[in-house]
């Protein structure tokens, strides 16, 4: 690993968060300059404020709940000297219950062999909003804070210790969950079983150790959570069980936006199995004994579905058509318009395509008069109990919702319609009832990435030089879902755009004159997050066509890049990246016959980002064979556990790159389960070299998205290279 | 019906054509084996039929009476003192590092794991053909690969 930068002794303080009362700052400062562009009639003012507005949701972090102070909220000791740690992030198989309570121990001088794991929840005292798990965010969220927290709790129990032991607590240092000055010892364990009276948390933060006496930040410690994996013992949302279960399946609209119109039993009542048959206002829902006997009872219900849209897989790329007028204006560097030289233009177009994660979406729920415990496979408890209590009309402190191991996230898991149902079916029948989706609900009735294109007009000098980029991205919404984001009228008027489709739209590179322009397509398909979100189409667009220039201006593809790095600190990571990959890679380099290689890079969510791919051809195939990859998220916590979030991406990103598409045909999604629409499989998996770069001492940057859209880009470069054919269409498909 | 799963004779009131997949999770309690598709594409329901794997979500219970089934609860051996011994497929995934969600790695230990025992000592093209219809969404493959072979190793020295 590359280590660049002098280790601090004291870590700086922090302060490159967005915290809420930041975000709210901002967001009625546009709101501000909004109104009073509206109440001027002033255009230009509106699109002022709004350009200003959009540039905080797409640089800045997310705004974050704030964890509880209390370390014996978090850490648990017995007189064992064992250890339990609560980990306010749901664990889907990024590696996060580990990596860390690794910054937790190492803080906390704990034994790591003592050390156990557990989900945290609302009943120890963290909010459920803490422990939404969302946008790579959870390491550079509650790095920092963790460490305080541990760092307190060191100190209290070494103060602690020095009473007991009655000695100066100066002379005592804590290791492997032991404090000791050389001739006593007391375990963590033993002092706080001795400990009289209540503890006081110190006001002041205790100081940090320092970054060189890390033992376990930045070390590939193992997984915590794989012995229960590998054994079957792991309990997902989908494996919740309780005494006196029964199963439940909900009735589906034939087309996106359909209503329940009139509803009726039936016979379903009189099927196998069927124990209740429930109808309400725009639902209709079957409990039975067993899961197949619920779901195959909802084809005898009588029902009479109204509405919805009819769209065809044309009329939505039609919708998608760019260039066009007006639109949100999100980036302005130099004068655009007043660039000269050769003209290049290009269209992009993504597809949808779903999360396909390998469990579909699954809740138990046990709803009694006066209160409701639902075991979900969730990313998000929070927005799940706001959903429950609002369908369950209960008072949200009385739903509490525990998140189960996520078999698999990518953002679907943000979705709660499975808790929901789960929940007002167990109302109904007075007994905990389990709803576990069908591969067909999953991939039709969730929702899925939105379609979105792009173009591009970009002039080059006679010199060669790249004197502007104008680019246009018109999109189906991912934040504005009523499902799971937000909606309704202000931010959406605020924003003209949505924000998080919008995301990764930004073009970082030094250009004399840049402009982008944000279309917002409200199309009738249900589309929200993605892995990657709005990153995943706009790098591709971006990628691609930074390649088209560098093959217009003939300059070598790094070089290009190099030449127009991002000015100050950013400019510098993007030189250690690149210049990783290139090494790596073999840049420049003899390529296997019938091979080339592609590079695509980006700056996401914190992580620079660098992609080199190895492919060849065999008449319509093309096949990905090998893949380098430099990551900088400023510090890596877990240089495995990042690996295997690189790893996932590529092949996810190459599952897309290569294969998936989902089409819209009648109002509803064509391809419903995996022989309508295949994934990525073995034989198609490249080999991967991952580089983990520390360009910093502490994390910036997230691992499990920035890396996703770089891959059709570099795939499609590496392709160019080989063919001559610039593929500009999701997937990727040879004339 | 009486069924033998993991040396334990289990008598399960299910209908004759319920698939095996359902009646192992939701009548049993053996939650280990994972729903993905329910066509038999994705694999990650993959349990050993008297030795071979099988796509359990598309097996209907009659054909399996009186055979030996393996679920991935029975795939470790465990001693009469409780100690549990992981299988060579098992201990490979954990030293490699394979699973991220693990939602899949039942059905793909399962499979990797019948596949060594008629291939002891396969090569990497055979290990990419034997694990080329189990989906990892995730994207593990690469480590499927490494720890496939690993596990091979691993019992070899075992038999050693």
């Amino acid at each position: 690993m590359t280590k660049t930068t002098q280790t601090p002794a004291e870590p700086k303080a922090k302060g490159k968060g967005l915290t809420r009362r930041r975000f709210l700052q901002v967001l009625g400062g546009g709101a501000a300059v909004l109104a009073v562009g509206a109440v001027l009639g002033g255009p230009t003012l509106v699109r002022e404020g709004r350009l200003a507005i959009n540039r905080v949701f797409l640089t800045g972090s997310a705004p974050s709940s704030p964890p509880p102070k209390d370390p014996f909220v978090w850490f648990e000791i017995n007189a064992a000297n064992e250890a339990t740690l609560y980990i306010p992030k749901v664990e889907m198989g990024q590696g996060i219950h580990t990596s860390l309570a690794q910054i937790a121990a190492d803080e906390l001088e704990l034994d790591w062999q003592t050390v156990r794991v557990r989900q945290a929840d609302a009943s120890r005292g963290f909010d459920p909003q803490l422990i939404f798990t969302f946008g790579s965010t959870s390491i550079t969220a509650l790095y920092q804070p963790i460490r305080e927290i541990a760092a307190t709790m060191r100190e209290m129990l070494r103060t602690e210790a020095a009473a007991q032991l009655g000695v100066a607590a100066a002379d005592l240092t804590a290791a492997n969950s032991t404090i000791s000055n050389g001739s006593q010892a007391k375990t963590y364990g033993e002092i706080i079983a001795a400990k009289a009276g209540a503890w006081v948390i110190p006001e002041a933060a205790a100081p940090l150790k320092p970054d060189a006496d890390f033992k376990l930040i930045g070390q590939s410690v193992k997984r915590v959570d794989l012995r229960d994996k590998v054994t079957g013992r792991a309990q997902y949302g989908f494996d919740m069980r309780a005494e006196g279960m029964v199963y439940g399946a909900v009735a589906r609209p034939p087309r996106y936006g359909a209503t329940l119109k009139a509803s009726g039993e039936g016979d379903a009542r009189s099927q196998p199995g069927v124990v209740d048959v429930i109808l309400r206002e725009g639902f209709a829902g079957v409990v039975a004994s067993t899961r197949r006997a619920a779901q195959a009872a909802l084809s005898h219900l009588d029902l009479t579905w109204e509405g919805g849209t009819t769209i065809n897989q044309a009329e939505m790329e039609a919708m998608l058509t760019l260039p066009k007028e007006g639109g949100t204006l999100i980036q302005r560097e130099g004068n655009v318009d007043g660039a000269t030289g050769t003209v290049i233009e290009a269209n992009y177009f993504t597809p949808m395509a779903v999360h396909a994660q390998m469990e579909p979406q699954a809740a138990l729920a046990d709803v009694k008069t006066d209160s409701a415990l639902i075991h979900t496979s969730t990313q998000a408890p929070g927005l799940s109990q706001e959903r429950i209590a609002a369908a369950l009309k209960m008072d949200e402190a009385k739903v509490a919702v525990r998140a189960a191991y996520v078999g698999g996230g990518f953002g679907r898991k943000t979705g709660t319609d499975a808790a929901v149902e789960a929940a007002l079916l167990s109302q109904a029948v007075g007994r905990p009832v389990m709803v576990g989706w069908s591969r067909e609900e999953e991939m039709q009735q969730g929702y899925r990435r939105p379609p979105a294109a792009n173009y591009f007009r970009a002039t080059i000098s006679e010199a060669g030089d790249i004197t502007s980029v104008h680019h246009e991205m018109a999109s189906g919404d991912v934040l504005f879902n009523p499902q799971v984001g937000a909606s309704g009228g202000f931010l959406e008027v605020l924003l003209g755009t949505d924000p998080l489709a919008a995301y990764g739209g930004l073009i970082h590179y030094s250009l004399p004159a840049v402009r982008g322009i944000y279309h917002r397509m409200e199309i009738p398909v249900p589309t929200a997050y993605w892995r990657g979100l709005g990153s995943f189409p706009n790098t591709f667009a971006i990628e691609s066509f930074i390649d088209e220039l560098a093959v217009a201006t003939q300059t070598d593809p790094f070089d290009l890049r190099l030449k127009y790095r991002p000015a100050d600190d950013l400019g510098r990571r993007y030189e250690l990246v690149l210049n990783a990959v290139r090494e790596a890679s073999g840049w420049g380099s003899a390529v296997p016959e019938g091979r080339a290689r592609g590079l695509a890079t980006c700056y996401d969510r914190g992580t620079v980002v660098g992609l080199v791919v190895e492919v060849s051809v065999n008449e319509s195939e093309i096949n990905v064979h090998e893949a380098w990859c430099a990551v900088d998220p400023g510090l890596v916590i877990n240089p495995n556990g990042a690996a295997a979030q690189v790893e996932g991406s590529i092949i996810m990103g190459l599952s897309s790159t290569l294969i998936e598409q989902q089409t819209v045909e009648n109002g509803m999604a064509v391809g419903n389960n995996f022989n309508t629409y295949p994934l990525l499989r073995i034989s198609q998996a490249p080999r991967i070299t991952v580089l983990p770069i520390n360009s910093g001492d502490e994390p910036v940057g997230g691992m499990g998205e920035p890396v996703i859209g770089v891959v059709p880009a570099a795939v499609g470069n590496a392709v160019f290279a080989l063919t001559g054919q610039r593929l500009r269409l999701l997937p990727l498909t040879l004339a | 019906m009486e069924l033998r799963i993991n040396g334990q004779t289990y008598t399960v009131a299910s209908d004759a054509a319920e698939p095996l997949l359902w009646v192992l999770r939701d009548e049993l309690g053996l939650t280990g084996t994972k729903y993905g598709c329910g066509l038999g594409i994705c694999g990650s329901c993959t349990v050993h039929v008297d030795g071979e794997a099988m796509r359990s979500c598309s097996t209907p219970l009659s054909t399996v009476e009186g055979k030996a089934i393996t679920t991935i609860e029975g795939l470790a051996t465990v001693e009469a003192d409780g100690t549990e011994t992981l299988h060579p497929v098992q201990e490979a995934f954990i030293e490699e590092q394979v699973p991220q969600c693990a939602w899949c790695m039942s059905g793909q230990m399962m499979q990797a794991a019948a596949f060594l025992s008629n291939n002891p000592q396969p090569t990497e093209d055979e290990i990419i053909a034997a694990m080329n219809n189990n989906y990892c969404r995730c994207g593990c493959y690469t480590r499927i690969k490494t720890a496939v072979a690993l596990a091979a190793e691993i019992a070899e020295e075992r038999r050693a």
